[in-house]
């Protein structure tokens, strides 16, 4: 998936907020729907799928494993409940503490799910754009400091290297490495201090400090992103609105109980499903897109 | 118009008895392209801070530099921050954000302008430089040409009318340097810039400067027409050897007429001065044919992870003991890999090496480095560790008696603070501490003027001559015709040519010095001046007779 990479990032950031507020939200124990919790796994892992296809496939038997695991750990020690299945060592294991680990091991995960297409989407330099447009300066320094560390860290490379191509450097035991590990960073600290010094030149000689910064992006906001931001804040909403009113509370324990389905809970499902299939349906409206201009050509 | 004047100006460094620059005027048209040349330490890169306010070191200064008839010290800082661009040596460090874009705008969110605006004149620089392709790129993906191409592009989307170098391409190889001249040439031609720029590779900034500042201990020598002043230094030596070979055959000769400066233009000079009856000079062999292999590669296999490309392709050469052997080619060909790997810092996949007759793999640990090979990297401040040169010294135990030449003036400076030649020489000393019978080393003329070059050189020949072996990768072709005894070519991974270098550049011709490329033709195997020069003076004399 593409598609959704070409938004803006605060738009993207808004959508993510927005989804993943709702995922964590519900997991407590008087709002702690299921409906919603699979829908939220279910939206992240397409949401991922589709934008990596099969790569990293052993990564999804990881976290497949990791929700069985959550799943059984909680009823071995959660004894609450009313309907018991079987008896270990004396303790029951009941189906609400089963059910229970299920929902909160899809909300874990749903998270998790999230977190990992947001990283992969929000890149450093869409941090900084968002960053930027809150404090130009802040932005500045991490930038920099995401210039600097790569730079650190190659020169330490360099310099060890070096002193091991004079036999000045050897690694043979602990002492010898942990010595050599000393020498090497105290140069390091002068290596940087010599350097920040032609930087801080580089950045008074195209007048830095002089007046307020502003702060310049290649990122521009596109009606596509009007679009989305308001339909992920409206969709919050609507589900918060929903969420509040008590209408999708579900409970576990001591036996499950929810409330009734009314009109409010179906459009609170309908609007978080929605939500948490927004980059799916952006990606196939994209590409349903080239292929009716495909079929055009 | 006169755009730039320095009035009677002067600069001592604080703790300073001598002043580094001392009562220099001159005045500087728009438009001039102006190259400031003289020996390391003559105060060259003191005057071109003195005219970018901003980097104005602390000191004592007299005298005034006007701007477009204004004092600099009455502009607003915004102002000269603008008009008046710098670029500094070296252009990792002069890079301050991360991105490429980021990069080329930083200059101009400092000056608070609207986003609209960068956006336009960033894309504006962006075409103008043909770096669309590289435009999203992080900064640590580019190479050093590229970096300092950047570095170039980002000053100027500030739109200045005066720009000062100050020796941008010491750091690059020649072809990323002569891409960064012809840059800027451009640059000139384009927009009528000014450009002020300290250099010590003169072959290429010569021809397109018309005007020449010639300095020594923070004097002028001389300032005025590119083609006079150089043949009014006619007699100075330390100023003529860092000149273009044209030069330096023109000024071996008292012939009048216009100074040559470029190959093409003395090729001419010599052909319309000088006949060609002696067609080559005669071959003295000194070597002898009892050659004991020290290194041996042989069908060595290289590459960095399983998925990468390999980088060594099978290679196969040996080196001899007591030869100064210098490999040289293209960026990635994989030279300084090679050397790495001769110095066991990686090991091939496929193929031996053999270092002193014995299989790399079979020595211990460190066993290598005891008194049979050493490798100084390119980067020589990557050698040091200590605070001060004599720290240094006593850190390796070296035996500074056996040190061809003397460090004791430097003891108490700071490693870092010492000129690029100095440095070499240090970093030279640290790794004869562990007294090698193989010498690698890695671009060590790379950023440093003539008389370093000399003084490198002519240690590597005494270290020679004294039975050790030197391997030494550069892209400096004048430096291996003169020092090597014989040059390799290499190629994606292996080498394609090798021999002794009246041979070896003689077959070249691309790929050669300009000496070579100025006579080649005419005469025959002529690589560096000193020949050429002599073949020339024995046309003459066979002329006249």
């Amino acid at each position: 998936m593409k598609a959704f990479d070409n938004y803006n990032p605060i738009t993207v950031f808004i959508y993510f907020a927005s989804v993943i507020t709702i995922g964590m939200f519900c997991l407590n124990p008087v709002t702690m729907n299921p409906l919603i919790l699979f829908l939220s796994l279910a939206g992240a892992v397409t949401t991922y799928l589709i934008r990596n296809r099969t790569e990293g496939a052993q990564s999804h038997l990881f976290f497949f494993v990791m929700f069985i695991l959550l799943t059984v750990i909680n009823p071995l020690f959660n004894h609450n409940g009313v309907t018991v299945l079987l008896i270990i060592n004396n303790n029951p294991v009941t189906l609400e503490a089963l059910l229970y680990g299920a929902a909160s091991a899809a909300a874990i995960i749903g998270v998790i799910y999230w977190f990992r297409s947001f990283s992969q989407i929000m890149t450093s330099d869409k941090l900084l754009y968002i960053l930027g447009n809150i404090s130009p300066k802040f932005a500045l320094i991490l930038s920099m400091t995401l210039r600097y560390v790569p730079m650190f860290e190659k020169q330490t490379q360099k310099v060890i290297q070096a002193q091991r191509g004079l036999g000045l450097y050897s690694d043979t035991d602990f002492m010898s490495r942990v010595r050599g590990g000393t020498r090497v960073f105290s140069v390091m600290v002068t290596w940087a201090l010599e350097n920040g010094v032609i930087t801080s030149d580089s950045m008074t000689a195209r007048g830095y400090g002089i007046t307020k910064r502003t702060f310049f992006s290649i990122f521009k906001f596109r009606r596509q992103d009007i679009i989305l931001s308001a339909a992920s804040v409206i969709l919050f909403l609507i589900i918060l609105a929903g969420v509040i009113s008590g209408s999708v509370n579900f409970k576990f324990y001591p036996e499950i109980s929810y409330a009734g389905t009314t009109v409010i809970s179906v459009i609170t499902y309908i609007a978080y499903g929605l939500l948490a299939f927004l980059p799916a349906f952006t990606e196939s409206g994209e590409e349903l897109r080239w292929k009716y201009l495909k079929s055009r050509i | 118009m006169e755009i730039l004047k320095v009035e009677n100006l002067s600069f001592t460094y604080p703790l300073c008895n001598e002043k580094a620059i001392d009562g220099i005027s001159f005045s500087v048209d728009r438009g001039d392209f102006i190259t400031v040349c003289g020996a390391t330490g003559c105060g060259k890169s003191t005057l071109m801070r003195m005219i970018k306010k901003e980097l104005t070191p602390l000191g004592d200064m007299t005298g005034r530099v006007f701007y477009k008839g204004r004092d600099i010290n009455t502009l607003s800082e915004a102002e000269t921050a603008c008009s008046i661009g710098f670029v500094a040596q070296r252009p990792e460090e002069q890079i301050v954000t991360d991105k490429v874009w980021h990069e080329l705008a930083f200059g101009l969110e400092n000056m608070g302008i609207a986003r609209d605006i960068i956006r336009r004149r960033v894309s504006e620089m962006t075409c103008y430089f043909g770096i669309e392709d590289w435009f999203e790129k992080s900064v640590s993906e580019l190479s050093g040409g590229q970096k300092q191409l950047l570095n170039l592009a980002s000053v100027m989307v500030m739109q200045p009318d005066v720009l000062i170098l100050d020796e941008p391409t010491a750091q690059l190889d020649p072809i990323a340097a002569s891409d960064f001249i012809a840059t800027l040439s451009k640059l000139n031609r384009d927009l009528s810039l000014t450009v002020i720029i300290t250099e010590h590779r003169l072959e290429e900034v010569i021809p397109v400067s018309n005007r020449l500042l010639a300095m020594e201990c923070g004097k002028i020598l001389k300032y005025g027409e590119t083609r006079q002043v150089v043949a009014s230094l006619r007699e100075n030596d330390v100023f003529t050897r860092g000149m273009p070979a044209a030069v330096r055959i023109f000024n071996s000769f008292d012939l009048n007429g216009p100074c040559p400066l470029t190959a093409r233009e003395g090729r001419d000079y010599i052909e319309s001065n000088f006949p060609n009856t002696v067609i080559s000079l005669e071959e003295t062999d000194e070597r002898n044919d009892k050659k004991e292999t020290v290194l041996e590669f042989s069908d060595v296999y290289f590459k960095y992870a399983k998925e990468l490309p390999d980088v060594l392709r099978g290679l196969d050469f040996k080196v001899y003991k007591g030869e100064i052997f210098c490999i040289m080619g293209g960026n990635g060909s994989g030279k300084s890999t090679c050397l790495s790997v001769a110095a066991g810092l990686h090991r091939p996949y496929s193929g031996n090496v053999r270092v002193l007759g014995k299989k790399i793999k079979d020595y211990k640990k460190n066993e290598l480095y005891r008194e049979c090979l050493s490798l100084l990297p390119q980067d020589v401040q990557t050698v040091f560790l200590k605070n001060t040169v004599k720290e240094e010294l006593e850190d390796v135990k070296s035996n500074e008696d056996f040190l061809p030449y003397d460090l004791s003036g430097l003891y108490e400076r700071h490693p870092y603070d010492i000129s690029g030649g100095q440095q070499q020489l240090l970093a030279l000393a640290k790794v004869l501490s562990t007294s090698p019978k193989i010498l690698l080393l890695d671009e060590p003329t790379k950023g440093l003027d003539a008389y370093a070059k000399k003084e490198i050189g002519d240690i590597l020949k005494r270290l020679r001559n004294g039975g050790m072996t030197v391997i030494c990768v550069t892209h400096d072709v004048e430096f291996a015709a003169e020092y090597a005894d014989r040059c390799a070519m290499f190629f994606r991974g292996e080498i394609t040519s090798c021999g002794v270098p009246s041979e070896f550049f003689s077959g070249n011709n691309f790929y050669t010095t300009a000496a070579n490329r100025m006579t080649s033709g005419y005469y025959k195997n002529i690589t560096t001046v000193s020949d050429a020069v002599k073949i020339m003076r024995m046309n003459r004399t066979e002329g006249a007779l």
